[in-house]
């Protein structure tokens, strides 16, 4: 079962095993690679990149919660040309494609750091991490921005809970796929009692991003969704796939149980084996979907 | 850094807080330097959600001794996956006469790693325990260990101006959820203390909550002169004179 993220008349990236790490969680490859074999991903993601360097968030980073946890980061990194000199030939010597995952303020800053990751052979594709709340029309100018810089394969991660308009106005504008979604947001009392904001992270995440996964899928029938959110075993990502995604990326999961990505690389390489015999990707996709009709009409 | 499996051995309760698991563990994890420490997963659920965060204490034919808080429960023959080390060992002067360290509204426990090989080398100890910290009971702590306590909750205690001048160098670890603030009062304290605070002197020992431990999230990255830095990789140890302190 492999993933295909193209760009019309252009590179296109071919992702063998459809599970990938989420932004943020992996670093930008060099932590993690004693604690799990990264052939078992499709794709390695890296941590967010922005044009020029970003600070860490001042004030309380971390609250853990009941099965589950927040982290307010502030996506620190030394900016995109510190990033690439530090880890090209990392990147070139990894085992999997890398997928660079651009931040940005404007769709400006995103243009020039995508200029820059256009010209590196280390970087197969590039996901975009739109930001919350966003307008579809703003959604069609960061994408783009991005496409209109040069040919590698462009993934829009959208916002938790962006609607079925904001991923087809990212396909419309050119990108490749869409990644649903980000971590969606929470705020939470720190040890001090002080409420922070954050990302959320932990199983609770899934039920509701499945449901969103399985709506944008059976709204944008071919459009190549990568489901993330809450992703904790195996049979989480199945569901995913169940539900009309492509492939899964599995986020904090990884913190607790690094080898989690091989199991679950292990079991969705597993799926392709299990597909009926003489059944091509597309009729496999379109089985895919209708066993999964209708689980839950929209209520 | 690897993930390995321990089994808890021993439990004992060393004072009125804590208590002290005595692991065995895969051989190369008893290399364990003061400073570095463990991500735990004790069970196979997710909650709690992250790893934690162990500080080895000391080794005990061929067990690791760490400590954590005698409010929480475990159970001897229980098996723990560990990710570790984690960090960098403190990095000590090698004309190391007199060490001080120091516990800020936080139990000593990331320090005491320091104490076994600072003895053994004749290098004069001295703990200071400010704020909640001086409620640890030391009882269990080698007798060498100068203890001193904080005076009714300030940052005074006895000869103060004396401890602070003899000292080589001092490590300081506060509470995760004040750690600027603390941090910013023991610096304010030291360069009231001294005429001039050096490089190699003054560290500050991080006890961030690690949710990945390796660098991977970058959520205990740190502002230094010239950059950041990350607590799990670089640390926990920072000379005070390169830290951003706000």
């Amino acid at each position: 079962m492999s993933l295909r993220i193209s760009k019309p008349g252009k590179h296109a990236l071919v992702v063998e095993t459809p599970v990938m790490n989420a932004a943020g969680v992996l670093g930008f490859g060099d932590s993690y690679r004693d604690l799990f074999d990264f052939s078992a991903m499709g794709a390695f993601v890296t941590n967010p990149i922005t044009y020029g360097p970003w600070s860490p968030a001042s004030g309380t980073r971390v609250i853990p919660l009941p099965s589950g946890v927040l982290v307010h980061t502030g996506l620190p990194n030394p900016g995109v040309s510190k990033v690439l000199g530090a880890y090209r030939d990392l990147w070139k010597r990894l085992p999997v494609p890398v997928i660079a995952h651009v931040v940005a303020h404007s769709p400006e800053d995103m243009s020039m750091a995508i200029r820059m990751l256009e010209r590196e052979e280390s970087v197969a594709a590039i996901e975009l991490g739109l930001a919350d709340d966003i307008s579809t029309a703003e959604v069609e100018w960061y994408v783009r921005a991005a496409v209109g810089r040069g040919e590698k394969p462009i993934l829009a991660r959208l916002f938790h809970g962006a609607s079925a308009d904001h991923a087809r106005a990212a396909i419309e504008a050119g990108a490749g796929g869409v990644v649903a979604f980000a971590p969606p947001r929470g705020t939470a009392r720190d040890g001090r009692g002080r409420l922070t904001a954050g990302r959320l992270y932990g199983p609770m995440v899934k039920p509701m991003t499945l449901r969103l996964v399985g709506q944008l899928a059976r709204r944008l029938p071919g459009v190549a969704i990568i489901a993330s959110g809450g992703v904790h075993s195996e049979q989480d990502a199945r569901d995913y796939i169940e539900a009309g995604a492509a492939a899964v990326q599995v986020d904090a999961a990884i913190w607790s149980m690094p080898r989690i990505v091989e199991h679950i690389g292990k079991d969705l390489g597993g799926l392709s084996l299990t597909r009926p015999v003489g059944m091509d990707d597309e009729m496999f996709a379109l089985f895919m979907n209708k066993s999964s009709d209708d689980p839950e009409a929209e209520s | 850094m690897n993930e390995t499996q321990a089994i808890i051995e021993r439990v004992r309760r060393v004072n009125e807080t804590h208590q002290r698991l005595a692991l065995a563990v895969e051989p190369g994890i008893l290399q364990i330097k003061p400073g570095q420490s463990l991500l735990a997963r004790l069970t196979a659920t997710w909650d709690p959600y992250l790893r934690e965060h162990w500080h080895p204490v000391g080794v005990d034919k061929n067990l690791l001794l760490v400590e954590r808080p005698g409010s929480l429960r475990y159970t001897p023959g229980a098996v723990v996956s560990l990710i570790g080390p984690v960090g960098s060992p403190f990095r000590f002067r090698k004309t190391l006469r007199s060490v001080l360290l120091i516990a800020y509204d936080i139990d000593p426990s990331p320090l005491l790693m320091t104490l076994p090989a600072l003895i053994a080398n004749t290098i004069s100890v001295t703990l200071v325990l400010l704020g909640t910290a001086a409620a640890y009971g030391t009882e269990h702590l080698p007798p060498e260990v100068e203890v001193l306590r904080g005076e009714n909750g300030t940052l005074n205690w006895q000869n103060r101006v004396t401890t602070v001048g003899w000292a080589d160098q001092v490590f300081v670890t506060v509470s995760p959820d004040d750690e600027a603030d603390h941090l910013l009062s023991l610096w304010k304290m030291f360069g009231d203390l001294r005429a001039d605070i050096p490089p190699n002197y003054l560290f500050a020992v991080h006890n961030t909550v690690l949710p990945c431990g390796v660098g991977g999230c970058g959520a205990c990255t740190l502002k230094i002169h010239g950059g950041t830095a990350l607590v799990c990789v670089d640390g926990p140890a920072f000379d005070m004179t390169k830290m951003v302190l706000t």
